[in-house]
């Protein structure tokens, strides 16, 4: 089975924000929740670099290790999600969370913070495969129809990419090879520490 | 014993008083996320629920 | 082709064409170095690793208004993770279990502490109705407290595998709001506990006295002199005042987690929020014990507010004559007796 990553090219991203739409009109995201954000190290300095980030899907998850009510688990490709019924919204998950992946509808811990949300490599969650009730909770279930996600997909310049973790790291081997750089597999030693270079 | 009573109940009614008061100033994200510039109308609903 | 350019068959055009072209590049005043390097500054994600500070995150700018969302890694999560699954369950165990361990064993070789002289039916008033209101506010506030708090840190080891998810779900989201609303009644009561019993939990003389015979509480018929609180009881004050204080402060910001407004702010505060708490409960099954079955009459002063003369004489002889003076009658209890202040 393949275990399926995200790895950005920071050498390429152009902070074009594709990745960040495509996501919020694949799932209809609220405004206010981020699933898929770009952060700009160094911007406008020498050597300014963006990396499009959101979930990682970590090997041995953080979030679900912390989790009180442990509403997280992973599927057999290796993406982490979660149940929203199950979830209370305490926030831990965002403590341990590297990556801040974990998103609240409300800012005040108390009573509506909202169940969290986050990023699910277009995997839905728990409710049936491609279901309006799936839709509703959890977003577009694409990975039941054979397609990785909407963001690598609408990346302009390729350099987010998503898949089996192998695949995209010898794609960016080569990559690294041919131009003589690259700045590094952003998270990938945090995420993936079971195999950081893929 | 009656002593007793009294402070559960007080506890309970200031346990409500306070919930509602909190879930009137609890801002939502799209409200708190938003700067001056930007005129939501609709935040969405999905993924979230009604709110 | 019929039409294409005929120059560039001429021999030599394209040698002349790039000789041509490079002068271009050369007259342009950068080409004066003509390496150029698009990765000689770019930030390197081991490098920025492991120039973090503990603590410290790698973050940039982003377009969105949320802070928290500029972050890139936080590797402090690790840590945070490994203290919550990790120390912590070690610490709560220790400290919980082991008070009660520690209760237990008191109990068998000390036994209960009786009332020396025996009950003498006749009591005093130790404290009025809004003292006991005011403890009895703080301490059931504090029961929901603790064990929501408990099953935060151990309901998902301990009590989901005997429930099922769904139910241990659903229990721990009323669990999850009982804790954070009966916190602002308990805030409430420890300001009103410090307000009206701060005046008798200076630390004095007679404490040093008392601690120094260990508040008599190992030899059957050891009674030191005690005023209105005794050392032990003055300690378990400044226990709640400055424990619950902690809890509160770092409850505020956990329950308003924008107040702190990174997500390293907030990892300290649950830090200390959950170290403190497991310490404060195990002090406080300590006070529960000895308020309940440890010693024989204890219960009243809170319970009815009116505790045995002879109880009272033996625990805190000091208050006593303080008491009678007050009420200038020996030790009946009068019709119209001085509350206890």
């Amino acid at each position: 089975m393949a275990r399926v990553k995200f790895l950005c090219d920071a050498d390429r991203c152009i902070e074009c924000n594709a990745c960040v739409t495509a996501c919020k009109n694949e799932h209809e995201v609220p405004w206010g929740i981020n699933r898929r954000r770009v952060v700009t190290i160094n911007d406008g300095k020498p050597g300014e670099r963006s990396v499009s980030m959101a979930c990682m899907h970590c090997t041995d998850a953080p979030c679900a290790a912390v989790c009180p009510v442990s509403c997280f688990y992973t599927t057999a490709d290796g993406v982490v999600l979660h149940s929203k019924d199950l979830c209370i919204g305490c926030g831990y998950c965002f403590y341990a969370c590297p990556f801040g992946a974990p998103q609240y509808p409300k800012v005040g811990n108390f009573g509506s913070r909202g169940k969290m949300d986050k990023c699910t490599y277009c995997a839905g969650g728990p409710e049936a495969d491609s279901t309006p009730a799936e839709y509703a909770k959890y977003g577009a279930n694409r990975l039941a129809e054979g397609k990785l996600p909407i963001c690598a997909e609408m990346c302009s310049t390729k350099s987010l990419l998503a898949g089996d973790g192998a695949i995209i790291a010898e794609i960016y081997k080569e990559r690294v090879t041919k131009r003589g750089y690259g700045s590094g597999m952003w998270g990938w030693k945090t995420a993936y520490s079971d195999s950081p270079t893929g | 014993m009656k002593v007793f009573v009294a402070a559960l109940a007080f506890a309970v009614v200031a346990a409500v008083g306070v919930a509602m008061v909190l879930n009137t100033i609890q801002e939502p994200s799209s409200v708190a996320f938003s700067t001056s510039g930007a005129r939501v109308g609709d935040p969405g609903h999905n993924l979230i629920g009604p709110s | 082709m019929p039409g294409s350019l005929s120059i560039l068959k001429v021999a030599g055009f394209k040698p002349f064409f790039a000789a041509f072209a490079l002068l271009f590049v050369l007259a342009h005043p950068a080409a004066a170095q003509l390496s150029f390097k698009p990765t000689a500054e770019a930030v390197q994600e081991d490098k920025l690793l492991n120039a973090l500070k503990e603590g410290d995150k790698i973050s940039g700018r982003v377009s969105i208004p949320d802070g928290n969302a500029a972050n890139l890694i936080q590797p402090a999560g690790r840590d945070w993770r490994d203290f919550h699954r990790g120390t912590l369950p070690w610490i709560g165990g220790i400290a919980i279990l082991g008070m009660i361990a520690l209760l237990a064993v008191f109990l068998m070789v000390r036994g209960r502490i009786r009332v020396h002289q025996g009950l003498s039916g006749k009591t005093i008033l130790r404290f009025a109705s809004f003292e006991r209101f005011t403890h009895w506010l703080t301490a059931s506030c504090f029961i929901i407290l603790a064990l929501s708090g408990l099953n935060v840190s151990f309901g998902r080891t301990l009590i989901l595998p005997l429930f099922g998810a769904d139910a241990f779900a659903a229990m721990s989201a009323w669990a999850k709001l009982a804790h954070n609303y009966l916190a602002f009644p308990f805030m409430l009561g420890l300001v009103i506990m410090f307000l009206i019993w701060i005046k008798d939990n200076i630390p004095g003389k007679v404490d040093l006295e008392w601690i120094k015979q260990g508040g008599g509480i190992l030899y059957k018929g050891k009674h030191p002199p005690a005023k209105r609180f005794n050392a032990g009881q003055k300690g378990i004050f400044w226990i709640v005042i400055i424990g619950g204080t902690l809890m509160s402060v770092s409850g505020w910001f956990l329950i308003f987690p924008y107040l702190p407004g990174n997500v390293t702010a907030l990892q300290i505060w649950t830090v200390i929020h959950a170290v403190i708490a497991m310490l404060f409960i195990a002090a406080m099954l300590a006070h529960i014990y000895i308020g309940s079955i440890g010693m024989e009459g204890a219960f009243d002063a809170m319970g009815t507010g009116e505790v045995d003369v002879n109880w009272a004489k033996e625990h805190h002889s000091l208050w006593v004559e303080e008491q009678q003076k007050k009420a200038g009658a020996p030790s009946d209890r009068t019709p119209h007796a001085v509350p206890a202040e």
